[in-house]
């Protein structure tokens, strides 16, 4: 549980420290970036919860996504069509389908928890 | 574990790009709070400093012509002519002209009141120069002394000098030399124009602009310029 976050706060931690600016032409791409790791990220915790978890999907759908998305946006940008509007639906929609899926497990696994504790209470 | 890892490595990634992405949100480059007449001034600045490399890029390229077109005996002659001109430009000879002869002389409420006259201060003197520098492509004599990009106006032990030599207490003549008869004209309605004139009052001397005439003189400067940085190669390298 902590590792993770240890690795998050790392990630903050360097950006902020290293002071890296992308120039402003290529912001779309780096914000529909982070949006597609989000996406991947809760798409791997929601899959880990539901015991349908696998290594190769998550890491390929981490980069592929990122990579998906940034291109989407660049052809939007030669296109002349806001084509990264499109990813941050799509990635928005799943996004917060994800964390509704998270929260019922999570959800139920506290009711069941608590109701296995009244159970075992009661014997 | 290995998940684990992963997962690590995976919010290490968003961190890192989420971080730069604050970064670039942050720290948005300074706001343009100027006008538009600001930025017009901005642009005619602009515009000047173009016209004068263009005109300069002329200037050099009539110079590589004459080099080129002149032939073996003539480059002799050609590079004397620009020899010539360097020393023109320089304000190493004495030149004749269109331009105004403006003269310096006590107030006349000062001689009513019998004050002494003093001479013209530095400061003084260093301000009117800079106001003459803000019309381009004159040049400039205080009392009989050549102003050039090496002269110093300085104030030695009390007494104001150009170039090391000290100027006269009023009243002194200041001549200006312009490219154009018209140009003086221009120079003469300026210098009307300007607040310098209430400089010199309040040191009591009188800033006398006289119209501005076809035809004056002025000397070249005199002493030898000093090279410190240039030396001759030897014949033959």
């Amino acid at each position: 549980m902590w590792l993770p976050l240890l690795g998050l706060i790392l990630g903050v931690a360097l950006g902020l420290l290293s002071d890296i600016q992308v120039p402003e032409v290529y912001g779309n791409y780096l914000s529909i970036a982070v949006l597609a790791a989000l996406d991947t990220l809760l798409g791997g915790i929601r899959a880990h919860l539901q015991q349908v978890y696998d290594d190769k999907v998550f890491v390929t759908g981490f980069f592929f996504n990122i990579a998906l998305a940034a291109g989407l946006a660049f052809l939007g940008v030669h296109l002349g069509v806001d084509l990264y509007l499109a990813a941050v639906f799509a990635f928005g929609v799943r996004l917060f389908q994800n964390i509704a899926v998270i929260r019922r497990i999570l959800l139920a696994k506290w009711t069941e928890r608590s109701k296995g504790s009244e159970t075992n209470a009661s014997d | 574990m290995r998940n684990r890892s992963k997962f690590t490595i995976v919010l290490f990634i968003i961190g890192f790009m989420a971080a730069v992405q604050y970064n670039t949100v942050q720290n948005p480059k300074e706001r343009d709070t100027r006008d538009i007449w600001a930025i017009r001034n901005e642009l005619a600045a602009e515009k000047q400093l173009h016209l004068e490399l263009l005109s300069e890029i002329r200037e050099l390229d009539k110079t590589i012509y004459t080099y080129e077109s002149s032939e073996d005996e003539n480059t002799r002659h050609a590079l004397l002519e620009t020899v010539d001109k360097l020393y023109e430009q320089a304000g190493m000879t004495d030149m004749e002209g269109p331009g105004i002869v403006m003269e310096v002389r006590p107030s006349p409420e000062s001689i009513a009141y019998g004050m002494p006259i003093n001479g013209i201060s530095a400061d003084l003197l260093t301000r009117f120069v800079n106001e003459l520098n803000r019309f381009k492509g004159h040049s400039l004599e205080i009392d009989g002394k050549r102003i050039t990009t090496l002269s110093a106006i300085r104030d030695i032990n009390g007494k104001t000098t150009v170039n090391g030599l000290n100027i006269a207490t009023p009243p002194f003549k200041i001549k200006v030399m312009t490219q154009t008869f018209a140009e003086s004209e221009k120079l003469y309605n300026l210098l009307l124009a300007s607040s310098i004139q209430d400089d010199f009052y309040l040191d009591n001397l009188i800033l006398e602009v006289n119209e501005p005439s076809e035809h004056i003189k002025i000397r070249g400067w005199t002493e030898r310029f000093t090279n410190l940085y240039l030396h001759e190669l030897p014949e033959g390298e």
